[in-house]
């Protein structure tokens, strides 16, 4: 029928654009490196948090993550005691805030470091930017930027964050780890920027499986009263 | 129009998307409904930590305990034997008519202070009535509070709104407009003076 | 079910003080359709719920949103800060604000369905002049409420989209300096801009909701056209609103809910195209990300704006991309409605619609010298489309009409 011609190809322009817009997605022009991540997978989000903390918050802040948030999302429900170590004297309610104050980063580094609440939602790629920036350093092949400060995968590649896995010069038996780390806290970071994305798809299941019914009856509905108009 | 038309389907398949519409809609109230309640942050924020022993003997202070206003009384000796004697004035001298005035703490000696150490009284302090804020007017007789009080005032809270009175222990006093005595609020000593309160 | 609660004794008693049993008859079990509409004649009652969603999600969203440029700690303000707390801490908060921001997508998709439709039909032409210009200016008024829309997350692209736009009207002779400031409520986009555009965005969906009474009134006085784009006056060639398109109507809406829904539960930034990866991005005054593009439901517009090298000139020329959408009744003369027998306009009519789709292609990109030129062909066509309609009627040749449909 004609109609329906019309009204898929209306659906297939958002999806025409959605592929090309993917395919825009590096603008830095080198492609991210894959990796696999599963909001969903408690042990890998857990283990991302310890690098998060270990590592990341030494520097950056996620402030819309609570400690008690820790204890409450069932991705990571760590427990009450684990809390209370992370988070030394702030108050449960309090967000993950670092102990560099803005101002000495300003000294340190030359900038503040961004807040990593959003962070996979915040840069194109996701997951796999953090993934690629992490274990993206490297010896600038021109050997204009220093050893610390050549990423291959930031935009203008010139990074002001000093390399927090140590992956630059790294031994080979230490990369399996390294990866791991990296995997592991983008897990995390992916979690935390969307927290309720895996109560949304769960939802979203019974959401989908309840339309699919109402929108059958009322096409039988449909078919069975225009069954009085003659054509 | 035709005429061999099955109502009985016809029925059939209007019942069953009127009942799956209304299902639907119903389902659509719950997220809507539920984003009124309090969010986490706000439960989050449900308890209260205070020192008791900031409050100078004899001194009364409103602190906040889920955004509403809690009064912490230092009550001195005198104060205290303020709380005896005028049962009779009272509409519910033991603190049993509801949950809310009581507290499993409470055992037949230290059911009249109101108090898990009856110096520091902790209650919630909006009136019963209608919520105002009681004023603290703690000293007996109308000496100092003219006849804003009864003759015989024992001691205790006037409320401004309404005339609602409480003696020292925020038991309600007869012919107040509020029903009953102050609310207490779950709240444990973790120290000597340091009380959490919720 | 109509039936039986228009035969109960509550119902006469309402009746009698307010006409009910007529406005039921006369708009709905005995208001006349033509018994041939196709399903593009859905998107009418969609964009209503739509509307509908768009205004409940937004009055819930408003009892937490702040409207305020204050910084709070990292970069954020109290506005961004208030719509993270939407997201993780009030109960159900994220869905809402998906539905809100899906929402707003699906409206404009929905919109732009039932324009196409009645640009494919011909449903502007006479008696339906009036009914397609109050069309126009709820698009206008849609466009204006997502433009302050966006602009309350306070993030990058929230800030200097709304710089850019304001920067627009700044570019106007004599009045586009005082009309800038009187948008942004000071130099440049700021707290008080912020404020004003909250209070403009629960507005304007008011002023949609009173206007779209008054489509749907206009709607009810000419009655639909059809497919055939032909006058319908036999009897049996018609049928009641009630249950017809009640039901075809619900059906719609069933098979729409599939999409949005899903959209909402599975991909709700849409890779971008719903959300901006942006606009999670703090707003910053002083640094302008990379690439900045308006969301994909104005882009046709900016391409527009962008093909002129001189800027009041696009300006103009984007204004008068909207506005001859008014005229588009009084320029088309042609006496045939439906494309179905006007061939030279159903060539053009499509071509135009390709045209639409690869203007917003074209704003989306980033701008290079090869779509900056495929972009000004198309604004060349998008224009030359109207101005052709009024010499077609000279040349082309319509097949004949049926006498019923």
């Amino acid at each position: 029928m004609k109609w329906m011609k019309v009204f898929l190809a209306a659906m297939a322009v958002p999806a025409m654009l959605f592929a090309s817009g993917t395919a825009f997605a590096n603008e830095g022009g080198v492609a991210l490196k894959p990796v696999e991540v599963d909001p969903a997978d408690q042990a890998q989000i857990r283990r991302g948090l310890t690098v998060f903390t270990e590592v990341c918050m030494g520097c950056h802040s996620a402030k819309y993550v609570t400690y008690k948030g820790l204890i409450d999302y069932p991705e990571i429900a760590i427990t009450r005691e684990q809390a209370d170590e992370l988070r030394g004297d702030k108050p449960l309610a309090a967000g993950m805030i670092t102990d560099l104050s803005p101002e000495d980063a300003t000294v340190s580094y030359g900038k503040v470091p961004p807040d990593l609440s959003l962070i996979t939602s915040a840069r194109r790629g996701g997951a796999k930017y953090v993934y690629s920036i992490l274990t993206g350093f490297e010896h600038d092949p021109h050997g204009k930027v220093p050893d610390g400060n050549f990423n291959e995968y930031f935009p203008g590649h010139r990074i002001a964050m000093p390399d927090p896995l140590g992956w630059l010069d790294h031994d080979k038996s230490d990369e399996a780890e390294l990866l791991q780390q990296a995997q592991d806290v983008s897990a995390f970071l992916t979690f935390i920027s969307d927290p309720h994305q895996n109560e949304r798809r769960h939802i979203g299941m019974f959401v989908m499986g309840f339309l699919l019914l109402l929108t059958l009856v009322l096409y039988l509905l449909k078919r069975e009263v225009w069954k009085d108009v003659k054509h | 129009m035709s005429e061999q038309v099955d109502q009985s389907k016809r029925n059939m398949l209007f019942g069953a998307a009127g009942l799956l519409g209304g299902v639907a809609a119903l389902a659509a109230a719950v997220p809507f409904v539920g984003s009124m309640l309090p969010a986490a942050d706000t439960l989050a924020a449900s308890k209260t930590e205070f020192d008791v022993g900031t409050v100078e003997s004899g001194q009364l202070v409103v602190i906040q305990w889920q955004g509403k206003p809690v009064f912490v009384v230092n009550r001195t000796k005198e104060l205290l034997a303020q709380i005896d004697g005028h049962d009779e004035m009272l509409k519910d001298p033991e603190s049993r008519e509801i949950e809310a005035v009581s507290a499993a703490w409470m055992t037949d000696e230290n059911r009249k202070y109101r108090a898990i150490k009856p110096e520091y009284l902790v209650v919630v302090a909006s009136c019963t009535h209608l919520g105002c804020i009681p004023m603290y007017k703690a000293t007996k007789g109308r000496k100092d509070w003219g006849d804003s009080v009864p003759e015989d005032w024992p001691g205790g809270w006037h409320c401004p709104c309404h005339g609602s009175l409480y003696d020292i222990s925020a038991r309600v006093i007869n012919d107040s407009p509020a029903p009953h005595n102050l609310h207490l609020m779950p709240y444990k000593y973790t120290g000597e003076t340091s009380v959490v309160i919720g | 079910m109509l039936n039986s609660i228009m035969k109960t004794k509550l119902f006469a008693w309402v009746d009698q003080r307010t006409g009910a049993d007529a406005i039921i008859k006369s708009q709905l079990t005995e208001y006349a359709v033509p018994k041939n509409l196709n399903y593009m004649w859905n998107f009418g009652s969609l964009a209503l719920l739509v509307l509908v969603l768009q205004i409940l999600t937004g009055i819930f969203l408003a009892m937490y949103y702040k409207p305020s440029a204050a910084f709070t700690s990292g970069g954020y303000t109290v506005a961004f800060d208030s719509v993270e707390r939407i997201m993780r801490d009030v109960n159900f908060g994220w869905l809402i604000r998906y539905m809100h921001a899906v929402g707003a997508s699906a409206f404009f998709f929905v919109v732009y369905m039932h324009i196409g439709r009645g640009l494919y039909y011909g449903s502007y032409k006479g008696p339906r002049e009036l009914l397609w210009i109050i069309g126009v200016v709820i698009l206008l008024i849609m466009q204006g409420a997502a433009f302050f829309g966006y602009l309350l997350p306070w993030g990058q692209m929230s800030f200097w989209g709304a710089t850019v736009i304001t920067n627009l009207f700044g570019a106007l002779p004599v009045i586009g300096e005082y009309l800038q400031q009187v948008l942004r409520g000071g130099f440049a986009v700021g707290d008080p801009t912020l404020n004003r555009f909250f209070s403009l965005h629960y507005l304007f969906p008011l002023l949609l909701a009173a206007i779209v009474g008054g489509h749907v009134h206009a709607l009810h006085v000419v009655h639909s056209n059809n497919p055939e784009g032909i006058d319908v006056h036999n009897a049996e060639e018609k049928i009641n609103f009630h249950p017809y398109y009640t039901v075809k109507d619900a059906f719609g809406v069933g098979v729409f809910l599939l999409f949005y829904c899903y959209i909402v539960f599975f991909n709700p930034q849409m890779g971008g195209f719903f959300i901006e990866v942006d606009n999670y991005v703090p707003a910053n005054n002083l640094q302008t990300p990379p690439h900045i593009a308006p969301v994909w439901y104005l882009t046709p517009w900016y391409t527009i704006l962008r093909s002129f090298p001189d800027k009041l000139l696009g300006v103009v020329a984007m204004g008068a991309s909207l506005g001859i959408l008014f005229l588009l009744p009084f320029l088309d003369r042609s006496k045939v409605r439906s494309s179905r027998y006007r061939p030279i306009f159903r060539q053009m009519v499509v071509l135009f619609f390709v045209t639409v789709i690869i203007l917003g292609y074209c704003g989306h990109s980033a701008p290079t010298p090869t779509l900056k030129l495929v972009g000004q062909i198309a604004t060349a066509y998008y224009f030359a489309f109207f101005i052709l309609l009024l010499f077609l009627p000279k040349f082309e040749k319509t097949k004949p009409l049926p006498d019923h449909i």
